[in-house]
């Protein structure tokens, strides 16, 4: 009983990670741009397709596999953002959203055409080997990388959130654009690089769920769903937030897949969405702000 | 007003109900235009996507409200409508008001959950609504049959009007001018909506709700209100789906519907209600049209989509009044040239 | 409206007594008491981030106190959302202008006219008699508006496209359509050019002429010495001087705060 508790723990913790590395994408985004790109989840796609091509097909090594994602992702990002959100940045609230979701339909279904709706079969060679842990769990090679790589990762971004001036420079763009740019910040090149960043990240994501999920041109859309219910549990915007949600979110999976009925996992993360909607719309940590008119 | 007001408002009157004759009389010709069932079913779809199209419109457009489950209230129309009748032996027409009823209803309480949810938050919140109406859809197979879905269900029964003969729905023609006599219907109703003071107050909770509420409007009752009607117009769209596809599977529904119908409000032009409607029937029939290309129908959307929000926000509409802009100036310099 | 332009305590005046606001970390009004009596103009200025706009905010019902009374001709309006206490007389402009932005500067009026509709609830969807003259008669009505602050010349023009100036005029002519009892005013004559401002002032006079009453946040102390029957001065979110204009212009404190002293 102690072993299954343990072992849907550490699954939980594994697939967390990956929910929070995508999820910070979104809520950096968020935090700079007050948009949200909905085509994030089709970086991940593409970030997972990359890795995959570059091993398969090109025969590389994974891990490189996973710095070619990388590469990939932020090269998206910056196109993303220079083609819609910098020239929308001005017109509208809403219609940025509306093109992202526009420009993920046509990514999907373009990647449905050139790659088929039959699954990959993405095998990194770490997916079966296995490391005995305490208390009869075990853990796989691959999501040992996974999690060895998401926590330094998140460290090193929070590290740099935190402690550097281009952190620093982005948090005050976020709180405040124009008074940003008047103190001889550049909102525009930071915006750019929060984007390239996030999109990174989330090509990152995409490489280490390839072997884990199944891997069709919909890959994404399965994260990104539960990827916006971190960001909004832990609250847009919110770096610390987001990681403590992203982790809860990952184990209130496992723990749904492994007590209750499997089919119920979107359920139970959405109505805690819902919920969290209800009550605290801008998040666990977040402070309310009361808009000033 | 003196006699010759009255029939001067008479006129103006009936002039301004001339489209609507005269889209009576297209939607009458339809069916023998077109006699093959494919282009029939086609058509069908297409009103169809009319009803949810301008459905979507008035809480979007008018209301300003970034409404992305519009798919779940599509479901929940065909699903509860089918269910009555099938489980309760209800006749037709009554499932139908109810359908619409329970589809309207969940979208007032969807608005009323997100009342006070700025404009990102409701689209995420509307988003998780969708997803938990698809995965209720999809697992409550004691009620819905689940994956396996909902077979044999029959069109609407046939009408029978004293002295005429009877009108049978398994025919495509009669099914069609259904489908769109409703669509018209439809359409009309939310045209005469949007035109008196309740489209000028939707207007005004999506331009500023703040300065809304100071003139004593209340927004969270409206948005309840525009929700409620969209969603039941989703939800009759529902009950006619059911009746004329004759299979529901939850997959029907699934949140890719609720981009497609944003897609064709927004191509067509959103806040304008004709707008939509147009965005409806070019990205029904076009996808039709370029079949031999592989199934590039999402492609499409996806693209015009894009498209449209970078460089034309206003969508058809707004193409046509800039197109009607330089006939004119083209015109009125010809006749100066003169 | 009555036709008294003097200071009739029976009318309905709005009282407020000991209002706090806190955002944040901030303090942003602080034991605020005022007591504004009917047919008067009232003015409150202060220098920036005194607190002045919070206030009204506070009356409008856009934020509730965190403690605090308001009470308006004997209504309570503490915990009243913004739209019930438009329904019971009050109006406001705001200090960043919220007009409605794409909708034609005729329609902006119109669209505040949603209390004060006359149509049975089927003419909504099939329009008739009641409907048509409910329609003619707002617009006939808003031109008249338009006309009372200069705006009549170009209804159909999209609100954005006026100039800063008239789009003040607009917000103005918008928060009259309600048939306000008690005008709230949030800084009219910001962006206006001198001759808008004397616009301005007589509209204000007209307005009081007609026994509205007036609350008036204002910058511009010229305005305020002209159409104010009585001025709080707030610094800080506080209470720093009551009286009559003359009275605040010679207090020293007030002197003190404008040049920044405190």
């Amino acid at each position: 009983m102690l072993t299954v508790a343990l072992q849907q723990s550490i699954n939980g913790v594994v697939f967390g990670s990956l929910y929070v590395l995508v999820a910070l994408g979104l809520t950096l985004i968020y935090g700079v741009l007050v948009q949200i790109n909905f085509a994030h989840a089709d970086i991940v796609t593409i970030g997972a397709f990359a890795a995959y091509f570059f091993t398969a097909a090109l025969g590389g090594n994974y891990i490189a596999g996973i710095g070619v994602a990388l590469l990939v992702g932020a090269a998206l990002g910056w196109l993303v953002n220079a083609a819609i959100f910098a020239p929308l940045r001005e017109r509208s609230e809403l219609l940025p959203l509306i093109a992202t979701i526009g420009v993920s339909i046509l990514l999907q279904n373009a990647m449905l055409l050139l790659l088929g709706p039959i699954p990959y079969a993405f095998d990194s060679p770490y997916s079966n080997e296995v490391i005995r842990l305490w208390g009869g769990t075990f853990i796989t090679w691959q999501n040992l990388i996974i999690v060895i790589v998401s926590t330094l990762t998140i460290a090193l971004l929070y590290a740099f959130m935190k402690w550097t001036f281009m952190g620093k420079a982005l948090r005050a763009v976020a709180q405040d654009r124009e008074t940003a740019g008047l103190v001889g910040i550049n909102p525009g090149g930071l915006v750019m690089l929060t984007f390239v960043i996030a999109s990174a990240l989330a090509g990152m994501a995409g490489a280490m769920l390839g072997p884990v999920l199944v891997l069709t041109p919909f890959a994404g859309t399965t994260v990104i769903v539960k990827a916006f219910a971190i960001v909004i549990i832990g609250g847009f915007g919110n770096v610390e937030g987001t990681i403590i949600a992203g982790l809860l979110v990952g184990l209130i999976e496992s723990a749904t897949t492994q007590l209750v009925n499997p089919g119920l996992t979107d359920i139970v993360v959405f109505s805690l969405l819902l919920l969290m909607l209800a009550v605290r719309p801008t998040g666990l940590i977040a402070e309310k702000r009361e808009e000033n008119v | 007003m003196s006699d010759a007001d009255g029939s001067a408002a008479m006129s103006t009157w009936i002039a301004r109900r001339a489209w609507l004759l005269i889209a009576a009389a297209v939607i009458a010709f339809l069916p023998l235009v077109f006699q093959d069932s494919y282009w029939r079913a086609t058509l069908i779809v297409t009103a169809l996507n009319v009803m949810l199209a301008i459905g979507l419109d008035f809480i979007l457009g008018y209301a300003g409200q970034l409404n992305l489950g519009h798919c779940a209230f599509y479901g929940i129309g065909a699903y509860a409508s089918t269910l009555l009748i099938m489980n309760l032996g209800m006749p037709f027409w009554l499932a139908f008001a109810s359908g619409m009823a329970l589809s309207g209803a969940a979208g007032m309480a969807l608005a009323m959950f997100a009342a006070h949810l700025r404009g990102h938050y409701l689209a995420i919140a509307s988003l998780g609504f969708a997803v938990i109406v698809h995965q209720v859809l999809l697992n409550w197979i004691g009620m819905t049959q689940g994956p396996l879905g909902i077979y044999a269900i029959k069109p609407p029964p046939a009408i029978a009007l004293p002295g005429l003969p009877a009108v049978s729905f398994g025919d495509t023609a009669k099914m069609l001018y259904l489908v769109a006599g409703f669509a018209l219907l439809f359409y009309f109703l939310l045209d005469q909506l949007v035109r008196s003071p309740i489209g000028e107050t939707l207007a005004a909770i999506r331009e500023d709700e703040v300065s809304a509420a100071s003139f004593g409007i209340n927004c969270t009752v409206w948005k309840v209100f525009a929700f409620g009607i969209g969603a039941a117009v989703a939800g009759a769209a529902g009950a006619f789906y059911a009746s004329f596809v004759g299979t529901l599977v939850p997959d029907a529904f699934i949140i890719t519907e609720s981009f497609t119908v944003l897609a064709m409000v927004i191509v067509g032009g959103m806040g304008t209600l004709i707008g939509p409607v147009g965005g409806a029937i070019a990205l029904t029939i076009l996808p039709e049209l370029l079949r031999g290309f592989g199934d590039l129908r999402l492609v499409l959307y996806g693209a015009a989509l894009t498209l449209v929000v970078l460089f034309m926000p206003g969508g058809i509409v707004q193409a046509a009044r800039f197109l009607r802009a330089r006939i004119g100036q083209r015109m009125c310099a010809a006749g100066m040239g003169q | 409206m009555t036709a008294d332009s003097c200071s009739n305590p029976v009318g309905p005046g709005l009282h407020a007594t000991g209002l706090h606001k806190r955002f944040g970390g901030v303090q942003a009004v602080r034991e605020i008491s005022l007591d504004v009596r009917h047919g008067e103009v009232f003015a409150i200025i202060g220098p920036n981030g005194a607190g002045k706009s919070t206030l009204l905010n506070l009356m409008s019902g856009v934020h509730q106190p965190d403690a605090g009374r308001i009470v308006f001709d004997g209504v309570d309006l503490v915990g009243l959302p913004a739209h019930r206490r438009a329904r019971l007389g009050l109006a406001r402009t705001f200090q960043k202008i919220r007009l409605f932005r794409r909708l034609s500067v005729l329609d902006n009026v119109v669209a505040a006219f949603h209390l004060h509709h006359d149509i049975p609830a089927w003419q909504y969807v099939v329009h008739g008699p009641a409907f048509a003259r409910d329609y003619a008669r707002c617009r006939t009505e808003a031109m008249k508006l338009l006309a009372f602050v200069g705006l009549e010349a170009r209804p159909s023009l999209p609100a954005a496209s006026l100039a800063y100036g008239e789009q003040r005029l607009l917000e103005l002519a918008r928060a009259l359509a309600t048939s306000p009892r008690l005008l709230m005013v949030d800084e009219p004559a910001a962006g206006l050019n001198a001759a808008e401002v004397e616009r301005l002032v007589e509209r204000i006079r007209l307005l009081r002429e007609r026994g509205m009453t007036i609350i008036l946040v204002e910058h511009n102390m010229e305005l305020v010495m002209q159409v104010a029957d009585r001025v709080l001065v707030m610094d800080y979110g506080q209470h720093l001087f009551e009286g009559a204009p003359a009275q605040v212009q010679a207090n020293p404190a007030v002197i003190a705060a404008y040049l920044g002293g405190a």
